[in-house]
């Protein structure tokens, strides 16, 4: 299984290196770069929203109820809901539920274009085949992520206002101090940096899985399967080495 | 002219062709005929390229594929179009864009040119008025066609084909044999056809390689073909009714 291993991480690497090749045409790059971040990152706009939007008001109620101690000023629930959202949930959990809808849409596209011979017709033409389909996806998804991850960040705390707001389990004005108590703007440079690094794992790993995928349907299945686990795990092992390392 | 000297290659130990010594030759539809399993397809991705041979030669004009570099080999590429089995058009691009896809990469030509080149190859295979249409919206010997197509967009020297007819009614298969025939000639190209369809072997069959078990048995053309002594041949040839009347004078 080691060896399995090993050889599975040297493929990885050779598959980036053929990746990260100059493009063939930088214009038809430019244009995939757009079709890419409009199939990858836009299209997850409303589901990153949606989700941000009720776990935010999720956690308002949690850590309400968790406070109900009288000496904790109430302000507090705002600003534990706050630093939750931008340390954790808006980049690991986000890029978790992404791993799920991109890791699968690229691992199960490049995989049935590998076993209809589609990638195989590219190569033969002389096109570089993992640069053409993949590096767009890499660099928009690495690139354009953090503006998902905002983005939940600002919806999170949107949806904690709104249950604040309609249920006064907080007073509101307590929610929005503790909202803006003790910024650490570096916080926020630290989880753009977590989401860029995890979907640039979900966008290679998933493409990895579906460039060597073989053996008809069931193969691509078994790659999108295998492209969604092996980020999963990964992106939990690097958000411990991470966190360890920029905020320690 | 392509030449294949002495070409081996296995899997896993176990040998798959068997020092295959062939000539192709320009103007002419050369057929690789076997049944399945004969090493026809393995023969045909390492003439492209997509196979590295264990030993031997195969040589494009004076140039051997085994001495060139990377960039040498990626100029070949260019001129050679291929129409794999289930066609390979790209599902991401309509009609147009899979035959000006080649264009883009290879061509400074503009947008226009690129268009007038797509609509006169998609003329040549008879698909007028689907440029719009993307490949899942075509039946199966019109993609055949866009394919051939699309090989043919950067007016390549050579030219293969893997099992053209397969999954083909008898009518288009014929419609497709013809058309790779007209090109061939036209275009003065080396077409090389992967195939086991008897009904394509006599109608264009202008070289033939007949290969068993990894070997290559026996080589003619579709005249030669219904009178030969290989008896292996004269099983394949048998699989087929209408051949099997003809050699048996019915």
């Amino acid at each position: 299984m080691l060896k399995k291993m090993f050889i599975a991480v040297g493929r990885y690497i050779l598959f980036l290196k053929m990746v990260f090749r100059r493009p063939d045409r930088w214009r038809i790059f430019w244009r995939q770069f757009i079709n890419e971040a409009d199939k990858l990152i836009i299209s997850s706009v409303l589901l990153v929203g949606v989700i941000s939007l009720f776990i935010g008001g999720v956690l308002v109620i949690q850590t309400a109820s968790n406070l109900e101690n009288p000496l904790i000023d109430k302000m507090y629930v705002g600003y534990m809901v706050r630093e939750s959202l931008i340390l954790e949930f808006c980049s690991t959990m986000i890029a978790l539920i992404l791993a799920g809808k991109m890791g699968s849409n690229i691992a199960s596209e490049i995989g049935s274009m590998r076993i209809t011979e589609q990638i195989d017709a590219m190569d033969m033409m002389g096109v570089n085949s993992a640069g053409f389909l993949v590096l767009p996806k890499i660099v928009a998804s690495t690139l354009l992520s953090p503006l998902l991850m905002l983005l939940s960040l600002a919806l999170g705390v949107l949806g904690g206002y709104l249950v604040v707001e309609f249920t006064q389990i907080i007073p509101t004005a307590s929610y929005i101090t503790g909202i803006k108590a003790f910024y650490n703007g570096f916080y926020v440079w630290y989880s753009c940096f977590k989401m860029s690094l995890f979907c640039f794992m979900i966008a290679s790993i998933a493409a990895y899985n579906g460039y060597y995928a073989k053996g008809g349907s069931l193969g691509v299945g078994k790659s999108s399967t295998q492209a969604i686990v092996t980020t999963s795990i990964l992106i939990l092992l690097a958000d411990l080495i991470v966190t360890q390392l920029m905020l320690y | 002219m392509i030449k294949v000297e002495n070409l081996y290659k296995g899997f896993d130990g176990v040998p798959v062709l068997k020092g295959i010594n062939v000539e192709y030759e320009p103007g002419k539809c050369n057929m690789i005929i076997g049944a399945s399993g004969s090493g026809k397809t393995v023969l045909l991705k390492n003439l492209i390229g997509l196979l590295e041979p264990d030993s031997g030669d195969i040589s494009y004009g004076d140039r051997k594929l085994s001495s060139m570099s990377e960039k040498e080999k990626r100029m070949l590429r260019k001129d050679i179009g291929i129409l794999f089995q289930g066609s390979a058009l790209f599902d991401f691009a309509t009609v147009i864009e899979n035959v000006m896809f080649p264009m883009e990469f290879f061509t400074d030509w503009s947008y226009a040119q690129r268009k007038e080149r797509a609509q006169f190859c998609l003329e040549k295979v008879n698909v007028i008025g689907s440029d719009a249409k993307f490949p899942n919206e075509l039946s199966g010997g019109m993609q055949k066609r866009v394919g051939i197509a699309r090989a043919i967009a950067l007016n390549p020297s050579y030219l293969f084909c893997d099992e053209p007819n397969s999954g083909l009614d008898p009518y288009t298969s014929i419609l497709i044999d013809e058309l790779i025939s007209n090109i061939t000639q036209e275009f003065n190209m080396t077409t090389v056809v992967n195939t086991h369809d008897m009904n394509s072997i006599l109608e264009i069959g202008d070289k033939i390689a007949f290969m068993y078990k990894g070997s290559l048995l026996w080589q003619g053309d579709k005249n030669t073909i219904l009178h030969t002594d290989c008896a292996e041949l004269r099983e394949f040839i048998c699989a087929n009714t209408l051949a099997r009347n003809i050699i048996e004078g019915r």
